[in-house]
């Protein structure tokens, strides 16, 4: 099977932003721009998340979504702030290929057959945030890895599959923006309970962190965020010979847990490793 | 028909265009001498309606020279750095974000040997602790004090009664370490990170590089003047069992001591521009910092002020004298950086600034040693009538920034 290497465009107004554990969001640049760049250098599929849509009470994604699903042509996910049918619909109808729904799904899990009922299954991606706790165990948050909701990460997320939710991805809240590497304890644990296909977000900080997490388990697929935007601002800033910063020149390099990284480099790299992935010039 | 206000804040309630802090916010204030229900002095706004910190934070954007203020930096520790490595600086930390900053580039990028110096919270949370020991562990020397914990609970309990303030014999005991360790040490050059200026005291104090030595010491020990808790030290004596040697950490430092060592106390922030946000991602990547593994209540942050079980209390009594809470605090700081607009930051001060503290509060209820019926009358005592309304059995505020 191939495993997919997925670029998460986390979004909050017009603007792509990145946290550490969730928090200290930062803003770095134009989404449309990023997702442009991932899939010109063959990114599997794409996800959009609204990280402030709970604050809100509303989705302000589906412009970003429309505007970027004219030339790209991989699945798009949306996520943040679906509640209702409705929005599943709107989001459909902006572009999306798939919805993930985290709090509206905790709230009611009926949520997620109804919505299953409504678009198929293969539609339906349940998001959970997952906390580790001292004793070992996953808890699920919502709001952004803010609010715990006092339920069991594994036990949730094998409901959600009852329910007929179509995947599962699952961010680890203490490794995202970190470049810690992937929680494989949370993978393996989650992986032994699940039959539907299995995504998973938080800790990708280099390559060797994504070939092992492969290597040992059935995932369906690997997000990446930090490891891919700090990449393509690099880039970015040396194409147009952009000033640096006062705090990218504190930002001590060599402790910094991120490396750089293009999509095309890590899939080669992955293939190099024996590991199978879709490579750029086979879909031309 | 005017209604009463206390604390001498400002009758008609303001809010800045720029961010969302209300005219109401007070100034730092000579802790050892604050009286209960004291004038406060408050943020300045401008003809156009904008605060001071918002007018300094144009500052620090385009007007400061802060290539020109790194290299005053360098200056000022090439007169310091000691060539043997013995210690040549106080920088007192808690392992926050922004201490843990402060130590991290004062070593690393200018080369300085610190001595770390913490005063401890009243009750550490799991993650305060767990930061506080990851700094240590990123390679640095550190003194943890903590004060007398009977001496500590009763200062505390008198500052919330009497002051509806339980943080001041805290700030108090904050400030004065450094210059204390400076003097016991023999070490005369201190950082703390930023002046509290930035967030609106008289803004022209931005431009000063080091600390009014007011907030620390005095020239001589005026015992009649000082106040702990809003208690005069008599006072302390005579009905809650204390005495001078129990309140030493609390006490000013003596200005002689600190000529005879050449003690002087910079904050980082005027060299370096500060952007707490920046910090924490410094701080995560450096010294092992980590968020906390829920949002703090009364807020959405999970990133500042942590490490202290007491804290949420603290910023529900400013959110109770001035009207201004936690997510006030941070969502102005983060709007003036940049990190978020005045119209998210309106949304977060709706959603989260009233928030009760609920987590910690049978455990602040005994650390205090008071009933929860005199919890709640303090509290209630201390709604100035000009800022909040009952309304249905609930206070509400009269004029919260979203209705403005």
């Amino acid at each position: 099977m191939i495993f997919r290497i997925i670029p998460k465009l986390e979004v909050k107004s017009s603007n792509l932003v990145k946290g550490v554990r969730m928090d200290g969001i930062r803003v770095l640049g134009k989404p449309g721009e990023f997702a442009k760049h991932y899939y010109e250098q063959g990114a599997d599929e794409l996800i959009y998340m609204d990280v402030v849509a709970s604050l809100y009470g509303r989705n302000s994604l589906l412009d970003v979504v429309s505007e970027s699903a004219k030339h790209i042509f991989i699945p798009l996910t949306v996520g943040g702030g679906i509640r209702s049918i409705e929005d599943i619909r709107k989001a459909l109808q902006a572009g999306a290929d798939k919805v993930s729904i985290n709090t509206a799904a905790l709230r009611n899990p009926d949520f997620i057959t109804e919505a299953a009922n409504h678009y198929g299954s293969s539609t339906i991606v349940v998001s959970i945030e997952a906390m580790k706790k001292d004793d070992g165990s996953w808890e699920a948050y919502t709001d952004n890895g803010r609010e715990p909701m006092g339920k069991n990460v594994l036990d949730w997320a094998l409901e959600a599959e009852i329910k007929g939710a179509g995947e599962i991805l699952i961010t680890a809240i203490d490794r995202d923006g970190t470049g810690n590497g992937f929680d494989y304890d949370l993978v393996r644990q989650i992986n032994k309970k699940l039959k539907i296909p299995v995504l998973i977000s938080g800790g990708g900080g280099k390559k060797e962190n994504v070939s092992e997490v492969l290597e040992d388990n059935s995932l369906s697929g690997i997000v990446l965020s930090s490891l891919l935007h700090y990449n393509y601002l690099k880039v970015k800033q040396l194409q147009n010979n952009q000033k640096e910063t006062l705090f990218s020149r504190y930002s001590n390099a060599k402790n910094a847990n991120v490396e750089n990284c293009s999509l095309i480099e890590l899939k080669k790299f992955l293939s190099d490793q024996g590991i199978s992935v879709r490579l750029l010039n086979e879909m031309e | 028909m005017s209604l009463e206000v206390y604390y001498g804040l400002p009758e008609q309630i303001k809010y800045c265009t720029r961010c969302v802090v209300s005219n109401q916010r007070p100034s730092s204030t000579v802790e050892f001498k604050n009286v209960s229900k004291e004038k406060k002095e408050t943020i300045g706004f401008d003809e156009n309606g904008v605060c001071s910190a918002c007018l300094y934070s144009d500052m620090k954007e385009n007007e400061i020279d802060w290539e020109q203020r790194e290299e005053e930096l360098h200056q000022l520790c090439n007169e310091y750095r000691s060539k043997q490595g013995n210690y040549d600086s106080i920088v007192p930390v808690s392992g926050g974000k922004d201490s843990s900053f402060t130590a991290h580039i004062l070593k690393h990028r200018f080369g300085m040997h610190p001595l770390t110096v913490t005063w401890a919270p009243h009750i550490y949370t799991d993650i305060g602790f767990k930061n506080l020991q990851s700094f240590i562990h990123s390679g640095f020397d550190n003194n943890l004090f903590t004060p007398d914990g009977e001496t500590h609970r009763k200062l505390t309990q008198q500052a919330f009664l009497n002051l509806v303030h339980p943080f001041q014999p805290f700030i108090i005991g904050q400030r004065n370490i450094a210059p204390r360790f400076s003097t016991l040490h023999g070490i005369p050059l201190i950082f703390y990170g930023e002046n509290q200026a930035e967030y609106g005291n008289n803004i022209e104090d931005n431009f000063k590089p080091t600390m009014d030595t007011k907030f620390y010491s005095e020239m001589k020990r005026d015992y009649e003047n000082l106040r702990l808790g809003g208690v005069s030290i008599s006072d302390l004596e005579t009905n809650h069992g204390l005495n001078l040697d129990n309140l030493t950490p609390y006490l000013p430092v003596d200005v002689t001591k600190m000529e005879q060592t050449g003690t002087t106390v910079h904050y980082l922030g005027y060299y370096l521009k500060w952007d707490p946000q920046e910090l924490y991602y410094y701080a995560s990547e450096n010294t092992g910092f980590s968020a906390n593994d829920q949002r703090t209540e009364g807020s959405y942050s999970k990133y500042s002020s942590i490490d202290d079980r007491i804290d949420p209390l603290h910023y529900y009594t400013t959110l109770t004298k001035f009207g201004i809470g936690r997510a006030t605090y941070d969502a102005a700081q983060e709007i003036r950086n940049h990190k978020i607009t005045r119209e998210e930051g309106v949304a977060l001060v709706k959603k989260y600034d009233a928030e009760f503290p609920s987590r910690y509060f049978n455990e602040i209820l005994e650390y205090l040693d008071i009933t929860e019926d005199q919890f709640t009358k303090t509290i209630d005592n201390a709604r100035s009538p000009h800022l909040w309304k009952q309304e249905n059995g609930e206070w509400v505020l009269r004029k919260p920034v979203w209705e403005t």
